[in-house]
C-alpha cells in the first residue's frame, strides 16, 4: 500500500519526507524536480508525494539550516534555484537515518515472532 | 563561485524566486509527460494539476523564506555582536592601566549616581504607601500671617460636613509627645505618642493589623481609646493579640487598646501609638486654637482644583459666619505626598542628583580623553581594517562596543559601590532627615538604574571617540609617522578637559556655599550657652503626684540635683532651645491688654514656654531689661511672664515691662484667655538653626503654670556635661520613692544643637566629597591631556632646544598652553555658579548665592590643583634632551 502525503502531513511524514530529501541531495546540488524525480524513482513509486508539498519542505529545510539555496542552471538552460546539503544537513541526515534503523529493527523483531 | 542567493548585494524578491521555481517545476514534468506519450496541452494541465493549489504553497513557502531571512539577520547581527565583544575583551585586557583606571573612574562615577538615585527613589519618586494615594491631600489655614498654618478643629470638622469634593477629612497633631504606661510591676515608661482625630484611619485607607480603628461612635462617647503601632505591640507585647480590647495606664488613666496599625502608617509621625482627641461640644472659642494638621481624601475623580475651589468656598462661608475667628482666613491644599517629603527634603535630593550627574558627565569626560589618546594610537590599526573593507558604520560600530563593554564591567563595579554607600548612608544621614517610612533601600530599582546608567554613559563617552578616530583617509594614514597626533582630536581633547575644569569649578562654588552656610548656622550667635549642659525628659506619673505636691516634688529634684558635684546650675523648662517643645511647635494668639481689639484672626502669635527661674542662668541667657522670676511669683501671686527681645521691637518704642498681655494656649482652647503682666525682657533666642525671622517668644514661670511633664536642664561644672547623667536618674529616683517617674530623652545641649544642624552638615558634607571628587578627576583629565602632549611633541621641543630655545622657553610653552585650557574651564565655570548659585538660595543660611569670598576661595582652589597638575608635564618638558629627542624616530 503505497504512503500517500496528505494536505497536513503527520510528523511522521514530516520527518520521512524531510529524511528523503536530505538523502536524494547527497548526490550533489539538483532543483525541486530533480528531488521529486529520485524519490519517485528510488522509491518505486512507494512513496507518491504531490509535487506541491515538496516545497514547503525544502523552504524548511533551509530555515533549519541543513540546506542552502544557490542560483545554477537548469537542464533546460534557464536559471534555476538549486539546494546543496550543508554540514548540518548531513549531520541531521545520519541521526535520522540511525533513528530509523533503530525503529525497523524494533518493528522487524515484533513481526519475526 | 558560486552565487548565494542570500547574499545581500544581489538577491531576488521571495516570492519571484518561488515563481521561477515552480514556472521550471512545471516545465519539466510537462516535458516528461510528452515524453511518456502525453499530448502537449493535456500534459500541461496533469503537471499544474500534480502540483496542487499553487497560491497556498506560495503563502506558505514565502512566509517560511521571510521568517528565514529574519533569523538569518538576527544570527548575523549576534555572530558579529559576539566577535565584536570578544575583540573589545581582548583590546582592553591588552591594556590592563587603561581599562582600569576606565572602569574605576565609572564604577564610581555610576556608583555614586546608583546611591543618590535611591535617594530622589524613596522621596521623590515612590507613592505614599496608602492605597489611591493621589486622591491624599493636605489641608492648610490660610491667614495673612501664614501661608499654611494648622486649622482648628472645629473648621476642620465644618470642612468635612460642608464639603461635596471629599470622602472624608480627619487630622492628627504634627508633633508627637509621649505618655508614661504603667507596667503591671509597678515601674514606668514612657512611651510616644501622637493625638488624631476620629477618622484619621479612614482617611488614609490603612486597615489595621488587628482589632479596630476609632469611630464616630467613640468620639461622641469621648472614649479613652488608643491605637498601637506595630512596633510597640512587637517589642513591648510579643504582638501578642490578647492586648486588643483591653485596658492600659497612660498617664495615669484607663485607655483602651482597640487596634495595631501596621508599620507603613508611621508615617505621619516616628510614634508608637496613636490616641484619639475627640472634638465634640466644643465651646466657639476652640475655633480659634489652631492646632490639627489635616489630611483629607478626595472622591474618586475628582481634580484637586475641583475640590480646592469646593473647599475656598467652604472656607468663605465660615468666614461669614464666624468672622471673629475665620475672617479673611481660607483653604489651602496641596497633594499629601508633597507635605510628607517637605520642600526641604526635595530640594536636597533635586541637589544630591545635580551634583553626581555633573560627577557623572566628568567621569565620562576623562573616559572619553583615554578613549581618544588610545585611538590616536590605534589609527593605523582602524586605517588597514578600513582598507580591507570595512565600511565606517562597522568601525564605528565596533569602537562603540568596546565603550559599552567598559561602561558595563564599570556598570557591575558601580553596583557595587552604590551598594555599599546605601550600607553606610543611614549612618550618615541625620534622624529626622527623611520622613517616616522613607528608606534608603537597595533593591532591582537601583540595579536598574546602573544597567542604563552603563548604556548611556557607555554611549555617551563612546560615540565622539568613535567618530573621531573614524574620520581618516586610510592612504595617508598608513602612510605617515603615526606620531604625529590629529589636530581635531586634540581640539576634541582641550574640549573636553574645559568641561571638566568648568563642572568641578561649578560645584566646588556649591560646596563652598554649603560650607559657609554649615559654618553660618554652627557660629551663629543664638543667645545662649550650649556648652556642658545635660537635658532630660521628667514625666511624673499624675496619680502618684496630685498638683499640689508637684512642684514639691520639682523643687526636690531641682535641690538633689544641686547636691551632686561638678553641678553648676539646674532648671527646669517645657522646651528647649533648637529642640523639642512639651506643647508641640503650636503658636499662640496674644493681644495686648488696652490695645485697641484686633480680631482673634489678624492677632500676632509667639512662642510659649514654662521655666523655672533658673533657667536663664543655667543657659547664660541674659535678662536684658526688667527682672527674672524669684520667690514673689507663687501660684497665689499675680501672673507674671518674660518675653524676648522680639516682643519688645514689635511694640514700637513703648516699655514692655508691666504691659498685661493675653494670650490662649491653642493646646487647651477650652480655657479662658490668660492674662500676664511683663516683669522682664530675655535677650532673643533662635529657636531653629537657620531661623531667618526671630519669633516672639513668651515665659512663664514654673510655679504659676504646672504641667506634667518637663525637661531638667543640668549644667555642669567640667566639659562632660553627659557624665553627670547617672547621678542625675539617682537624684531623682532618690526623690521618688515608688519609682515611677519616667525619664526619656537625656541628651546634651550641644547633642541637640550637633543633630539640628544636621541637614546644613550632611548637604555641604556630600557636596564637598562630590566637588572633592569632580576637582580630583579634573585634576587627572589635565594631567593626562598635558603628559600626552608633551609625549607627542618631544621631538618638537627637541628642535627647538636645538635651536637655541632654553628649558624656561620650553616649559614656558606647555605651562602657557595648559592655563588656557584650565583658565577657559575656570571662567566658564564660574560664569555657571554665578547663573546657578539662585538654584540652591533656598538651601543657604547667612551667605549670598554670589558671594565673593567664595569665588575667590574657588579660584585659589582651583589655580592650586591646576598648578600640581601641569607642574609634573611641564618638568619633563623641560629636562627634554635636544639630542636625544632628535635621535628618537
Amino acid at each position: 500500500m503505497p504512503i500517500t502525503s496528505t494536505k497536513t502531513p503527520n510528523a511522521l511524514l514530516h520527518g520521512a519526507l524531510d529524511a528523503l530529501i536530505l538523502k536524494t541531495l547527497t548526490r550533489g546540488p539538483s532543483h525541486g524536480y530533480a528531488v521529486a524525480r529520485f524519490i519517485e524513482e528510488t522509491t518505486g513509486e512507494a512513496f507518491l508525494i504531490e509535487d506541491g508539498s515538496l516545497y514547503p519542505a525544502l523552504y524548511r529545510l533551509e530555515r533549519k539550516g541543513w540546506v542552502e539555496a544557490e542560483w545554477g542552471t537548469s537542464e533546460l538552460g534557464r536559471r534555476a534555484k538549486l539546494y546543496r546539503l550543508t554540514g548540518a544537513g548531513r549531520a541531521q541526515l545520519a541521526a535520522e537515518v540511525a533513528t530509523w534503523k533503530k525503529f525497523s529493527a524494533g518493528v522487524s523483531k515484533v513481526f519475526a515472532t | 563561485m558560486r552565487r548565494s542567493l542570500r547574499s545581500w548585494l544581489w538577491r531576488v524578491p521571495l516570492d519571484q524566486e518561488f515563481d521561477e521555481e515552480i514556472a521550471l517545476h512545471i516545465e519539466m514534468r510537462t516535458r516528461e509527460l510528452i515524453a511518456g506519450g502525453m499530448d502537449p496541452a493535456e500534459a500541461r494541465a496533469e503537471a499544474i494539476r500534480k502540483m496542487g493549489n499553487v497560491s497556498r504553497l506560495k503563502r506558505e513557502c514565502v512566509d517560511l523564506g521571510r521568517k528565514r531571512d529574519r533569523e538569518m539577520r538576527m544570527t548575523l547581527w549576534l555572530e558579529e555582536l559576539r566577535d565584536d565583544v570578544k575583540f573589545a575583551i581582548r583590546q582592553l585586557g591588552a591594556a590592563p592601566t587603561f581599562t582600569l583606571v576606565a572602569t574605576l573612574t565609572l564604577a564610581l562615577g555610576i556608583g555614586a549616581n546608583s546611591a543618590i538615585f535611591a535617594l530622589v527613589d524613596a522621596t521623590l519618586l515612590r507613592p505614599l504607601p496608602y492605597p489611591n494615594p493621589d486622591r491624599l491631600v493636605t489641608l492648610w489655614e490660610k491667614s495673612p500671617a501664614t501661608a499654611k498654618g494648622f486649622a482648628s478643629p472645629p473648621n476642620m470638622q465644618d470642612w468635612n460636613s460642608r464639603s461635596r469634593t471629599f470622602d472624608k477629612i480627619a487630622g492628627f497633631t504634627p508633633s508627637v509627645a509621649s505618655m508614661v504606661l504603667a507596667r503591671t510591676d509597678g515601674t514606668a515608661e514612657t512611651i510616644s505618642r501622637q493625638w488624631v482625630t476620629a477618622g484619621i484611619f479612614d482617611v488614609l485607607g490603612v486597615p489595621p493589623l488587628a482589632g479596630r480603628t476609632f469611630t464616630a461612635d467613640d468620639e461622641q462617647q469621648r472614649a479613652r481609646v488608643v491605637v498601637f503601632s506595630e512596633g510597640l505591640w512587637e517589642s513591648r507585647f510579643n504582638r501578642n493579640p490578647a492586648i486588643v480590647g483591653k485596658a492600659v495606664k497612660l498617664d495615669g488613666e484607663l485607655w483602651t487598646v482597640v487596634g495595631i496599625m501596621p508599620k507603613a502608617f508611621e508615617i505621619l509621625g516616628k510614634t508608637s501609638m496613636w490616641a484619639m482627641r475627640p472634638f465634640v461640644n466644643m465651646p466657639p472659642r476652640a475655633r480659634g486654637a489652631y492646632q490639627l494638621q489635616v489630611v483629607g481624601r478626595m472622591k474618586p475623580g475628582v481634580a484637586i482644583e475641583a475640590a480646592q475651589s469646593d473647599l475656598t468656598a467652604v472656607a468663605d462661608g465660615l468666614a461669614r459666619e464666624f468672622p471673629d475667628f475665620n475672617k479673611d482666613r481660607t483653604v489651602v491644599m496641596e497633594p499629601m505626598h508633597d507635605t510628607m517629603v517637605g520642600s526641604d527634603l526635595k530640594t536636597t535630593s533635586m541637589l544630591f542628583l545635580g551634583v553626581v550627574g555633573f560627577v557623572l558627565l566628568i567621569c565620562c569626560a576623562n573616559v572619553a580623553n583615554l578613549l581618544l589618546a588610545r585611538a590616536t594610537a590605534r589609527t593605523r590599526e582602524l586605517a588597514v581594517r578600513s582598507a580591507l573593507g570595512a565600511g565606517r558604520m562597522r568601525i564605528v560600530r565596533q569602537l562603540l562596543t568596546e565603550s559599552i563593554v567598559l561602561a558595563i564591567i564599570g556598570g557591575a563595579l558601580g553596583i557595587g559601590v552604590g551598594y555599599s554607600i546605601l550600607r553606610v548612608a543611614p549612618v550618615v544621614i541625620p534622624d529626622g532627615l527623611l520622613p517616616g517610612t522613607v528608606t534608603l533601600q537597595f533593591d532591582m530599582r537601583i540595579v536598574a538604574f546602573c544597567a542604563i546608567a552603563a548604556l548611556v554613559v557607555g554611549v555617551l563617552f563612546g560615540i565622539a571617540p568613535a567618530w573621531q578616530a573614524t574620520s581618516f583617509s586610510s592612504p595617508e594614514v598608513m602612510g605617515s609617522d603615526t606620531r604625529t597626533t590629529t589636530g581635531a582630536g586634540g581640539r576634541l581633547r582641550s574640549l573636553l578637559v574645559v568641561g571638566e575644569v568648568a563642572t568641578a569649578v561649578l560645584l566646588l562654588f556649591g560646596a563652598g556655599l554649603l560650607l559657609r552656610t554649615l559654618l553660618a548656622v554652627e557660629s551663629f550667635d543664638r543667645g545662649f550657652k550650649a556648652q556642658s549642659v545635660l537635658t532630660m525628659l521628667v514625666d511624673p506619673l499624675g496619680s502618684t503626684f496630685p498638683p499640689n505636691t508637684m512642684q514639691q516634688f520639682f523643687d526636690q529634684v531641682e535641690a538633689a540635683t544641686r547636691a551632686i558635684p561638678g553641678v553648676q546650675d539646674v532648671a527646669w523648662s517645657t522646651a528647649v532651645p533648637l529642640g523639642e517643645s512639651i506643647f508641640g511647635e503650636y503658636p499662640q494668639t496674644y493681644s495686648i491688654v488696652g490695645d485697641p481689639p484686633v480680631e482673634q484672626s489678624r492677632r500676632p502669635t509667639a512662642n510659649y514656654q514654662v521655666a523655672s527661674p533658673s533657667y536663664f542662668s543655667t543657659l547664660d541667657l541674659p535678662i536684658v531689661a526688667g527682672r527674672n522670676f524669684d520667690a514673689r511669683d507663687t501660684a497665689k501671686s499675680p501672673r507674671v511672664a518674660i518675653v524676648n527681645e522680639a516682643f519688645a521691637r514689635s511694640l514700637g518704642g513703648r516699655n514692655p515691662i508691666g504691659l498685661q498681655v493675653a494670650f490662649t494656649p491653642a493646646d487647651s482652647p477650652n480655657d479662658k484667655p490668660t492674662i500676664v503682666e511683663v516683669v522682664g525682657v530675655a535677650k532673643q533666642v533662635k529657636q531653629r538653626p537657620d531661623e531667618r525671622t526671630d519669633f516672639v517668644q513668651f515665659y512663664t514661670p514654673l510655679a504659676q503654670d504646672l504641667i506634667g511633664d518637663m525637661m531638667l536642664l543640668v549644667r555642669s561644672q567640667t566639659d562632660r556635661a553627659s557624665a553627670l547623667a547617672p547621678a542625675v536618674r539617682a537624684a531623682i529616683e532618690s526623690v521618688d520613692k515608688s519609682q515611677t517617674t519616667g525619664v526619656a530623652s537625656v541628651t546634651t545641649l550641644e547633642d541637640i544643637e550637633w543633630a539640628a544642624t544636621g541637614r546644613h552638615r550632611f548637604r555641604a558634607v556630600m557636596v564637598s566629597a562630590f566637588a572633592t571628587l569632580a576637582v580630583l578627576l579634573a585634576m587627572v583629565g589635565v594631567f593626562g591631556i598635558l603628559a600626552y602632549s608633551v609625549q607627542q611633541r618631544v621631538r618638537d621641543f627637541g628642535v627647538r632646544r636645538a635651536l637655541g630655545a632654553t628649558s624656561g622657553d620650553v616649559m614656558r610653552l606647555v605651562v602657557g598652553s595648559a592655563i588656557k585650557v584650565v583658565a577657559a574651564g575656570a571662567v566658564i565655570g564660574l560664569v555657571l555658579a554665578a547663573l546657578f548659585g539662585r538654584l540652591i538660595a533656598t538651601v543657604l543660611f547667612g551667605v549670598q548665592p554670589l558671594d565673593l569670598p567664595t569665588f575667590a576661595l574657588v579660584t585659589i582652589v582651583m589655580g592650586i590643583t591646576a598648578a600640581l597638575s601641569i607642574a609634573g608635564p611641564a618638568w619633563r618638558a623641560a629636562r627634554i634632551d635636544p639630542a636625544q629627542a632628535l635621535r628618537t624616530k
